[in-house]
């Protein structure tokens, strides 16, 4: 899965981590998998 | 984190993607990123160091961007200047910026010329477009220094822009805006760089304007490719959208009027838009109206904020621009968008208060006031209109009137102050009456706005003048455009016997407001 770009969630904790390199790894926080977050469906007003 | 992060985010994950595209020009975001680093390195070697203040003198532009990404990777504050303003007005915010070095733009100088003699702080000066005997020129600096990556001490609520904006009284205000104010916004708002996600979002706004610099870092952050013009111009802005496939935009009232009523608008191919947001000033119903009518591919967001919150703190979104439902809803739908500014965005508090500073029930006017991580602690040297700013217990008095609705939607009431907005500018009655005080034969002088279908508001000077002058509106309207901005004079002029005033001496202006307030 190529996870560049990909913001991922803590569903324990609440941190956010962004992936700027892909890699084979996944992203693991409070001993588990951190949830994928999907794109916002409001539009920024910027 | 602070905002250069955005650039090294999104030169990691897009780095081939345009990030400007100027007048036919264009920078992928691995160039930009290398641009930034040379220039930073170059300004460092010149001296630059964190804190210091960089100003710049130019319309938008890629050295723009580039400048305040440099000067912000050195911990440096960047100060961009409204280049509409005359010497007086320019030499006085970067004196009171205490800038060290100076950036200026080809067609500004030799107003930069005029400007440094008086201004001792200023030891650079940096030209862009034109190499200047007696300047540095923007070009060689870029060209000469190592591309490394630029790295420094850099702390969240650091200081990166002082931005300067009209206050209701005196000279422009400089507004402290710190990495984590524009940080918070963006995180919390915008989506990050995509591989599979291209946005190009073209930007007229200026990047003088809190606005403009919002839709810069957000475009960096989201990996946008930003399309530049230097100043708005109808047609180019047209040609512009349709060319480079823009899909967002920001607009002010008066440029989105001047599009729609564009005499060969439905000439060009605009489908790619998919994002138009208005603000800085009222938008006429009539005219978000007609926009919806004739871009109906287009989503639209009416985003409110001012400099002191570091731009946005409500929007009214795109699903309440589509007027459905039963006609009970349709008839609340469409008051909002006549209306009402939306809702606060999840990183701010926004509530009506009433003088004493306690907040109001639903549906009362009252003052509207904010507060959150990004909105300013103060003005730049300025203890007195600090003060005068926040509520007793720290809400930043944002000087607009309002109520709000069982749904926790915000609607405008007029300004609790008395600032004009001109087409989405400041304008500062004091500051006119100063100039105008300042004529000969001007006994006295009061400047109110009043309603314009175009602009939203107009300057109008109400005058005495001195007894046994006589004087004509062009004389007196010409005076204030030599010697302020052009956007700032009057434009209509009314002769008086005498000024309205209350016991202690002030004037009036909300009579004045009742008796020479019509168009």
């Amino acid at each position: 899965m190529n996870q560049l770009g990909k913001r991922f969630k803590c569903q324990a904790c609440g941190t956010e981590v962004l992936c700027t390199k892909a890699g084979e790894g996944s992203a693991v926080c409070c001993n588990q998998e951190m949830e994928l977050q999907q794109p916002r469906p409001l539009p920024s007003s910027d | 984190m602070n905002t250069t992060d955005f650039l090294s985010i999104s030169s990691a994950i897009c780095p081939d993607r345009d990030a400007m595209v100027f007048e036919g020009e264009r920078w992928t975001y691995s160039q930009a990123s290398e641009r930034v680093n040379k220039l930073a390195h170059a300004l460092g070697e010149l001296g630059l160091k964190k804190g210091d203040r960089v100003a710049m003198l130019q319309v938008n532009c890629p050295e723009c961007v580039e400048s305040y990404y440099a000067a912000a990777k050195l911990g440096a504050i960047f100060a961009p200047l409204n280049f509409r303003a005359k010497v007086d007005e320019l030499s006085y915010m970067i004196a009171n910026a205490e800038a060290r070095m100076l950036f200026v733009g080809k067609r500004y100088v030799d107003m930069a010329r005029a400007m440094l003699p008086s201004l001792s702080c200023v030891e650079q000066c940096i030209s862009i477009g034109s190499k200047e005997a007696d300047m540095l020129f923007y070009g060689d600096l870029v060209s000469s220094s190592s591309a490394d990556e630029v790295s420094s001490e850099i702390g969240d609520e650091d200081i990166t822009i002082l931005m300067y904006t009209a206050g209701t009284t005196g000279r422009p205000k400089g507004v402290p805006l710190r990495h984590d104010g524009f940080v918070s916004y963006i995180l919390e708002n915008v989506d990050p760089a995509s591989p599979e996600i291209e946005e190009r979002n073209l930007l007229t706004v200026p990047l003088y304007h809190v606005a403009g610099i919002q839709g810069m870092l957000a475009a960096t952050y989201g990996g946008r490719t930003l399309i530049l013009m230097r100043q708005f111009e109808v047609k180019e802005w047209l040609e512009t959208v349709q060319k480079e496939r823009a899909t967002r935009a920001m607009l002010v009232p008066t440029m989105l009027k001047t599009i729609i009523d564009y005499r060969d608008f439905a000439k060009y191919d605009l489908s790619s838009l998919q994002v138009i947001t208005y603000g800085a000033a009222s938008m006429p119903f009539e005219v978000i109206s007609k926009a919806m009518k004739v871009m109906p591919w287009a989503r639209f967001i009416n985003a409110f904020g001012q400099t002191e919150t570091a731009s946005t703190i409500t929007i009214l979104g795109p699903e309440d621009h589509i007027i459905e439902g039963t006609e009970e809803e349709k008839e609340k739908k469409l008051k909002r968008l006549a209306q009402s500014i939306g809702r606060p965005l999840p990183d701010v508090e926004v509530k009506i208060v009433d003088e004493e500073g306690k907040e109001v029930p639903g549906f009362e006017v009252g003052e509207i006031v904010a507060k959150g991580s990004r909105i300013m602690t103060g003005y730049w040297h300025d203890e007195d209109r600090t003060a005068q700013a926040f509520t007793s217990d720290g809400w930043l008095i944002t000087g607009d009137r309002g109520w709000i609705d069982d749904e926790g939607y915000i609607f405008l009431a007029g300004r609790g102050d008395d600032m004009i907005i001109r087409g989405g500018e400041n304008i500062s009655p004091e500051e006119l009456e100063d100039v105008l005080h300042s004529h000969p034969k001007v006994e006295e002088a009061a400047v109110i706005g009043v309603p314009d279908p175009e602009w939203g508001q107009q300057p109008r000077a109400i005058v005495v003048l001195k007894e046994g002058e006589t004087a004509s509106a062009e004389e007196v309207m010409e005076h204030c455009r030599s010697k302020l901005a052009g956007f700032k004079r009057p434009r209509s002029v009314a002769f008086v016997d005498s000024l309205p005033r209350n016991s202690v001496g002030k004037v009036l202006r909300k009579t004045l407001r009742e008796q020479y307030g019509q168009p």
